[in-house]
């Protein structure tokens, strides 16, 4: 390092007169109730990790009392409703507001330090979507409080949550909690996504990446896809609950089915969406026990990579016995087989990890050996599952009970436990118990076996699941009270581990620098977290640079040499490195602490609660002030055209305008999730098309001539918007706004005919054709702000940033105004008759 | 003739693990063959991983390709061919098989012997005929119910608007119990029913007896419960032949006395439990869609109960 890094300000341009805040200043977290404000990735992430912690206290309570009322044959503890609440309730608390934001949580936290960012490149989108998950999440459980808890079990299967078998609030707290709360985990994984991508440290190429950026990078791609499908089926169900749109209904037109393929659309991948960050960590956190690099990384990243591809092609072998065809059996069968292939490279890469040296036996790597065990188990028992005659058996029986806690709790929990020791020093700079993580891992892996692989047994002695109650003598009764003890031992593990992240706050040892000696970036401050991340970004030449630069560890952080010293220009930036190579190629300016997501968060939450009060207009009037708030988060300057001295890294421009821009990156992976969103719904038209074939009398109602009026709008649109690209033009944007309106209106008009309450069809094309319509208003408004931002003399020559974006937007817009009126016309056509 | 104990408290009457069917004994064949090689697995890659723990000198990367690729591999295709051979057993022979419509409904089940020909209902009791193919038409009039008798088959949904065949050939004469397997409400745990297995000669008497008309009430007792079954309007949903045609909203009770159990599989049969069962049917069975007659007195109750036990 040499004195100039430090004493020059890199500044090309006028240098400003007035004193900068320093480095410390700049990152600083507001204090007091101000902290609300901030939107850092350890603030945000240790939310996500808090709040995730406490609904699995929460649903991990809720478990005990179901094995409580199943301790004896006819218990009384609880009655039918309150059970099937508590069953119902357990399971979405898990799934949706403990597993997936906790995973989030600790990426959110994790990644940049590892990366060697200064903070996730959209911390505002981060925050917000923290809110959505805290307000979703509150929204959920406060249907206790109104008596109106759902209990139609998480898996919502219609058309038992239908408003004629299902009444009053229960499934709407469901569908709107849960829908909200998503908006974290979707807007999570476009963040992921372009972190990963975009803001890794200089030399940090895809190879030489931590692998747990390559687990998260799949995950997120995962969810951008695999969320979509859940997301429109429970509008649908919702639509179909308030409205009375028939998409589910027989006598219709509709199929109950349709709901369960969306669900298990998105139910599978989920699985992989909750087990592929915790195999992230323990593949991070085993070779730092064994003091040796990850055993066949390219291994492990292929594997990885194939099972988030597979994951998509096995939702239906959650639906075997709902009479797919023999066909379809036998090939859902086939491939849920194959995914046991990635697990099981993914598994030998451990153990060959473990073969290159000595392991230490600490608390951590416990929880890892336990990982294995009960998850080698539960993968063993899924191949069983896969088997068509057996599943016949042993689906929606407490076999299939054990199965998924075996996976969940062996291949999410312990791993996370695990995590909770390892990681908890980075947090807080002090260490947990060795000897209380032990109680806790004995106790845990106890109870664990205990509770659950009897439930094999009980399962093929005929005990269906969510059953509240049962008869004595059929077999099932010692069986049940073993369980329920177990539950309790399992319990008391649990209870340790929260008595000593509580304890360790006041009374742990103080963790030195890299306490475990791990190789990876997130170690190289001290313990005591500063709140900041890099003083200068170092160079990374490997993927473990704590082990192979002994420099890193021999210099005080803060004094360790690299890209971007300090905070010259007293702005939050990091350095934007190229998606493959890893080389540096822009910084990037990132947002200080604002109000804003949590406003915009607050906007949303008052629309739903609104919407579940039937306050209409309320709803209305905070969807209206939600956008607005949008509008003013969009309203900020352009940094794009300023260039300054990194330092090793050289002048590089702030937020160029890339096609590997974080920005760019960003766009495409929400329009991975809009395309999702799409493809979902189009599924679900030809799927009602296959089970209803009068498909061509319903359709053919749209009235073509909109229809390819809209589809020629939306290429005209495409075109332009590719056009233009390059300049800032005041007259395009307007033109944008104009054939935007115009491509969805056309589209809406051709379908006035349709009657949507008539037939599921009907119904499902217009949701649609609404939902390009939104499209179309979404690139109109964006459009709009532009121009409004260039009239208002914001925007230099050079800030064509937008316009790039815009371009992609535009196409994938026109694209789905295309397909939606080739659906449209095809009737006329003859094509489909 | 039928061993009239019903299955409730009957250790394994409703277990999977005790095969008096085609399809589950040859599924049990595949679940012994499959949970056989799952240990045999486990412990081989425990015994990996012990290996490991304890060896320092290095990794090769053929143990991945052997344990992560080429094992799994090849047990793969073991286990898909052995799944699909068993599969295509298990529905082989269902040509000629006697059909038999199961409707689900919350919480119960309602049977039709011979559809296709002179259609005879009854519920919440199923007879087999032993050692024949019978194919189950399985379809649900409210939500999604699962059909699963676990000593005989597998299950198979019963989904609204659709129907669903499932094959069965039952290999041991007795009573077995059968259990909604698809949440479906308040009362799902509370949906369960008996299945009586005799030779195909009783089978064909018992649904040729169906079709006769219930016996008539012959004690002024029993015409008094005949009179309060019809006048407090239990007709308009439960059909007893000879005497109220037409109601199908309930079970047909016909015979109701002759069956094992009450409540769909929940309570043996019997005037005590039939009494407070028409009383209380809310408390015993909450979200049933038919209300408690908690208005009729205790000797009207008494009838009725003692008149529907008579029809056997």
């Amino acid at each position: 390092m040499t004195d100039a890094t430090i004493t020059e300000p890199h500044e090309q341009g006028p240098i400003l007169e007035e004193r900068h805040p320093t480095y410390e200043e700049v990152w600083a977290t507001p204090k007091g109730w101000r902290k609300l404000s901030s939107v850092s990735h350890r603030v945000v992430g240790k939310r996500f990790i808090v709040t995730g912690l406490i609904f699995f206290l929460i649903a991990g309570f809720l478990a005990l009392l179901v094995r409580t009322q199943l301790i004896v044959p006819n218990n009384t503890f609880l009655d039918a409703e309150t059970y099937n609440q508590v069953f119902t309730m357990h399971g979405t608390l898990m799934m949706f507001l403990f597993a997936i934001p906790i995973l989030e949580g600790f990426a959110v936290y994790l990644l940049p330090l590892m990366l060697g960012a200064r903070d996730m490149v959209f911390p505002r989108l981060g925050a917000f979507g923290y809110w959505c998950y805290l307000f979703g999440g509150i929204i959920v459980l406060s249907s206790f409080l109104f008596d109106a808890a759902p209990d139609g079990g998480w898996f919502m299967y219609t058309p038992l949550s239908t408003r004629e078998y299902t009444e009053g609030l229960s499934a709407d707290f469901w569908l709107i909690g849960v829908t909200f709360a998503e908006i974290a985990s979707v807007t999570a994984a476009v963040e992921i996504i372009a972190t990963i991508l975009c803001t890794r440290a200089p030399g940090m190429s895809l190879t030489k990446m931590p692998i747990f950026g390559w687990y998260m990078l799949v995950t997120a791609f995962m969810i951008a896809i695999g969320f979509p499908p859940l997301i429109i089926g429970s509008l649908l169900l919702e639509a179909e609950r308030v409205i009375g749109l028939p998409f589910f209904d027989p006598a219709m037109g509709g199929d109950p089915l349709l709901w369960q393929h969306l669900f298990w659309l998105f139910g599978h991948p989920e699985v992989y969406i909750i087990f592929l960050p915790a195999a992230g960590m323990v593949a991070t956190m085993l070779p730092t026990f064994v003091r040796q690099p990850l055993f066949s990384y390219g291994f492990v990243v292929a594997a990885v990579v194939t099972m988030g591809f597979i994951s998509f092609g096995l939702w239906a072998h959650h639906m075997f016995s709902t009479g797919l065809p023999t066909i379809s059996l036998s090939l859902f069968s086939a491939a849920s087989t194959v995914v046991t292939i990635p697990t099981g490279v993914q598994i030998f890469a451990l153990i060959g990890t473990l073969a290159l040296g000595r392991a230490q036996l600490k608390v951590p790597m416990l929880f890892i050996l336990g990982f294995l065990f009960i998850f080698v188990m539960g993968g063993l028992t899924g191949v069983m599952l896969a088997a068509v005659p057996f599943n016949w058996q042993a689906h929606d029986s407490y076999f299939v009970v054990a199965h998924l806690h075996y996976v969940l709790i062996g291949g999410m929990v312990f791993p996370l436990i695990g995590a909770f020791y390892y990681w908890t020093p980075h947090f807080t700079g002090r260490m947990m118990s060795e000897r209380l993580g032990k109680w806790a891992f004995w106790l845990m892996f106890s109870g664990f076996h205990i509770t659950f692989f009897l439930m094999h047994i009980t399962g093929l002695r005929g005990m269906p699941r969510r059953i509240a109650t049962y008869p004595e003598g059929l077999g099932w009764d010692r069986l049940n009270m073993l369980s329920t003890l177990g539950s309790y031992i399992f319990a008391a593990g649990i209870l340790i581990f929260m008595l000593d992240f509580i304890r360790h706050r006041w009374t742990g040892t103080p963790a030195g620098r890299d306490p475990w000696g791990a190789g990876t970036l997130e170690w190289l401050y001290p313990a005591v977290a500063p709140g900041h991340n890099f003083h200068a970004i170092p160079r990374v030449t490997s993927r473990e640079p704590l082990w192979d630069d002994p420099r890193l560890l021999e210099a005080e952080a803060h004094e360790i040499d690299g890209s971007l010293r300090g905070a010259p220009r007293g702005r939050r930036e990091t350095i934007g490195c190229h998606p493959v190579t890893g080389e540096p190629h822009q910084i990037i300016r990132l947002p200080h602490p604002t109000f804003i997501p949590l406003w915009a968060g607050v906007g949303v939450a008052v629309a739903a609660v609104a919407l579940l009060a039937g306050a209409y207009l309320v709803a209305a009037a905070a969807a209206v002030a939600t956008l607005v708030i949008f509008c003013i988060w969009a309203w900020e300057p352009s940094f794009t055209g300023e260039t300054h001295n990194s330092g090793p890294d050289g002048v590089l421009p702030v937020n160029a305008v890339s096609r590997v821009s974080h920005t760019h990156v960003a766009i495409v992976g929400t329009l991975l999730i809009i395309g999702s969103l799409f493809a979902s719904l189009c599924f679900a038209v030809l799927y009602l098309w296959n089970v209803w074939p009068s498909f061509t009398t319903t359709a053919g109602l749209a009235d073509p001539i909109f229809a390819a009026a809209a589809a020629v709008l939306g290429l005209g649109l495409a075109v332009l918007c590719e056009l233009g690209k390059a300049r800032t033009n005041v007259l395009a944007d307007m033109l944008c706004v104009l054939i935007s309106l115009g491509a969805g209106a056309a589209l809406l008009w051709s379908m006035q005919a349709t009657d949507p309450l008539a037939s599921a069809l009907g119904a499902t094309l217009t949701v649609t054709v609404v939902f390009v319509a939104i499209h179309c208003g979404i690139l109109a408004l964006w459009s709009a702000i532009m121009g409004a931002r260039k009239l208002a003399g914001q925007v230099s020559a050079e800030q064509t940033l937008p316009e790039l974006n815009r371009a992609t937007y535009a196409k994938v817009t026109g694209a789905m105004l295309v397909i939606m009126a080739l659906l449209l016309c095809a009737p006329q056509l003859g094509v489909l008759s | 003739m039928i061993d009239e104990e019903s299955t409730l408290g009957q250790f394994g009457s409703q277990s999977a693990l005790d095969a008096a069917g085609l399809g589950a004994e040859l599924t049990l064949t595949l679940t012994t063959a499959l949970h056989v090689a799952g240990a045999l697995i486990f412990l081989s890659v425990m015994g990996a991983l012990a290996w490991a723990w304890f060896r320092t000198t290095g990794a090769r990367t053929w143990w991945i390709w052997a344990g992560g690729v080429a094992i799994p591999a090849g047990a793969l295709v073991i286990l898909v061919v052995g799944s699909t051979l068993t599969l295509a057993a298990i529905r082989a022979g269902g040509e000629n098989a006697t059909i038999i419509d199961v409707r689900g409904y919350q919480f119960w089940w309602d049977v039709t012997y011979d559809p296709t020909g002179d259609p005879v209902r009854d519920g919440n009791e199923i007879f087999l005929p032993l050692g024949e193919p019978v194919t189950f038409r399985l379809t649900s009039e409210d939500v999604i119910h699962s059909f699963w008798i676990p000593s005989i088959s597998g299950k198979m949904d019963m989904i609204p608007g659709r129907v669903n065949e499932l094959t069965v050939t039952a290999n041991e004469l007795g009573r077995f119990r059968g259990q909604c397997a698809e949440f479906c409400g308040l009362s799902h745990p509370l949906m369960a029913f008996e299945v009586v297995v005799v030779t195909p000669e009783e089978f064909r008497a018992f649904v040729a007896d169906l079709r006769n008309e219930a016996r008539d009430p012959d004690t002024i007792a029993l015409r008094q419960g005949r009179d309060v079954f019809m006048n407090a309007g239990c007709a308009a949903c439960h059909a007893i032949r000879g005497e109220a045609e037409g109601g199908v909203l309930g079970p047909d009770l016909s015979r109701v006395g002759a069956r094992a159990s009450l409540g769909a599989g929940m309570w043996p049969m019997n005037v005590g439990n039939l009494a407070g069962w028409i009383a209380d049917v809310q408390d015993m069975k909450p979200g049933a869609n038919m209300p408690s007659y908690n208005h009729l007195t205790g000797p009207e109750l008494r009838a009725v109960a003692h008149y529907l036990d008579s029809l056997k």
